[in-house]
């Protein structure tokens, strides 16, 4: 055919998602740019850079060395009073990252697909032909802006994500839906190679300390709380959320870390609600953190978005093979998503809103109660087996459980 | 409107994404602030996990912050 656009697709943001999206689409054959609007792909780095292996084998990708600090051999999760469950199996395998490598590595085998990527250039708005999204207006690094067109805009923008919210979708944070993070890579710290996670509502309220390891005696040491818990004073003397000093206090009770060095320190937040209500319109898709694709239990948003970024790849091949970008076509992505990986974000939401009701005296006697095995049903969502283990010794937690029971 | 540190930000975007207005945004390496999209809200103060963040309520415009303003 006579080509009638610059690209088949242009996707906005060079990460996991982006990236994937990326190899899929141009594996399939469409002709692809990829922008970023940062001036490296990967950094700078705002990541626990923990990833599971399962999503990763399923795309028979293999790691090279360089992308990952070390391996994951299982989890240990840590009651309030320090009690603590250690959990290895197929579910906890893994990396710790290294997040910019790995970036790189997954835009590069995006462009050894055929697929195009340029950084430092910025979408400001969109090009529209009949009313309809037909392209992007890109700035690379400040310069004159300029057209380029596609029949196809996907946002993988990330936490960001104007773009997304300038084509309708409604991808503005609630501060109750986030979580803010602060965190330290930090040497020296013996560890066993497990992702450890501290629970405490005095630890960290509504949600958790982590440290993940890393290789020589390196580890990610860091905190996601509430979006709504105002523990610290913001400049101008307004409340709000200030995970750095809770982190700094849980650093200084450590005796691994208290005297430890910082090599690397950074904040961010992160996503914890549900999924936004679409994942596409005419001439759009959305994937991806941009979507709120994040577990809302560990936060973790790479191997979500490489699987989302798949299913968005597919739909998006389908409306190239039919030249046919419409919304009706397009939504076959939002219909498998929910149908599948969008099941199981919905069972981690529902334990996320059920957690935060806890008290740390009810989570010590969990902790004592439960097993590795029952923590490993739960992460898989099913939830009766230990919620009975539970509710047998503790039956006045019936009413803040009992949403994991019903239906 | 909101005056960012500069010298303190670390670029997460959380700001932006709570920002209900898309009164902030990243522009070249820095978070940049619109203004007069500003709704005052604070909701970017609130969550901006490196605490560089200070809301001036009602005041619509740089030349009219007060001469100690938290830059």
């Amino acid at each position: 055919m006579s080509k009638t656009h610059d690209y088949d697709v242009i996707v906005i943001g060079g990460g996991p998602s982006g990236s994937t999206f990326a190899r899929i689409a141009a594996q399939g054959g469409m002709d692809v740019l990829v922008i970023d609007k940062r001036k490296e792909i990967g950094y700078p780095v705002r990541c626990g850079e923990g990833l599971g292996a399962r999503e990763v084998v399923k795309q028979g990708l293999e790691l090279p060395r360089q992308v990952y600090s070390t391996e994951i051999k299982g989890a240990k999760v840590v009651a309030p009073n320090g009690k603590s469950i250690v959990w290895k199996d197929e579910e906890t395998k893994g990396w710790v990252l290294e997040r910019k490598m790995f970036d790189k590595w997954l835009a590069e085998l995006a462009i050894a697909k055929g697929a195009e990527v340029h950084v430092y250039t910025r979408a400001i708005d969109f090009v529209k032909k009949d009313g309809k999204i037909n392209g992007v207006i890109i700035s690379h690094g400040g310069r004159e802006p300029y057209e380029v067109t596609a029949p196809l805009i996907v946002s993988a923008e990330g936490m960001e994500s104007l773009m997304a919210r300038k084509a309708g979708f409604k991808t503005v944070h609630q501060p109750y839906d986030v979580d803010t993070c602060y965190q330290y890579e930090m040497k020296p710290y013996d560890h066993e190679n497990l992702i450890e996670l501290y629970f405490g509502n005095a630890i960290a309220p509504r949600g958790y300390v982590w440290i993940f390891p890393k290789a020589d005696r390196k580890a990610n040491v860091g905190i996601g709380i509430g979006g709504t818990i105002f523990n610290g004073e913001k400049k101008g003397g307004m409340k709000g959320s200030d995970p750095k000093i809770l982190l700094d206090d849980f650093i200084k009770k450590e005796k691994q870390l208290k005297d430890a060095s910082t090599l690397l320190d950074f904040g961010g937040v992160i996503s914890v609600g549900a999924p936004i209500d679409e994942f596409a319109k005419d001439n759009m898709l959305i994937v991806g953190t941009a979507a709120k694709q994040v577990d809302p239990i560990h936060g973790g948003g790479i191997a979500i978005a490489m699987e989302s970024a798949v299913l968005a790849a597919n739909a998006a091949l389908k409306a190239h093979e039919t030249k046919n970008y419409s919304k009706d076509v397009l939504m076959e992505y939002d219909k498998i998503w929910r149908a599948g990986p969008g099941k199981k974000m919905a069972k981690r939401l529902m334990l996320r809103k059920v957690m935060e009701k806890v008290s740390d005296d009810d989570l010590n006697y969990i902790f004592n109660t439960i097993t590795d095995g029952d923590l490993n049903q739960v992460m898989k969502g099913q939830f009766a087996g230990p919620v009975a283990k539970v509710l047998a010794g503790r039956p006045q937690l019936l009413g803040v459980l009992s949403a994991l029971i019903s239906k | 409107m909101i005056t960012i540190d500069h010298s303190g930000c670390i670029l997460c975007v959380g700001c932006s994404s709570v920002c209900p207005a898309n009164a902030i945004e990243v522009i070249g390496t820095r978070m940049e602030h619109f203004p007069e999209k500003c709704i005052d809200c604070g909701a970017c103060v609130r969550i901006c996990p490196a605490n560089v963040i200070c809301l001036y309520k009602g005041v619509k415009s740089a030349k009219d912050l007060p001469a100690d303003a938290k830059k």
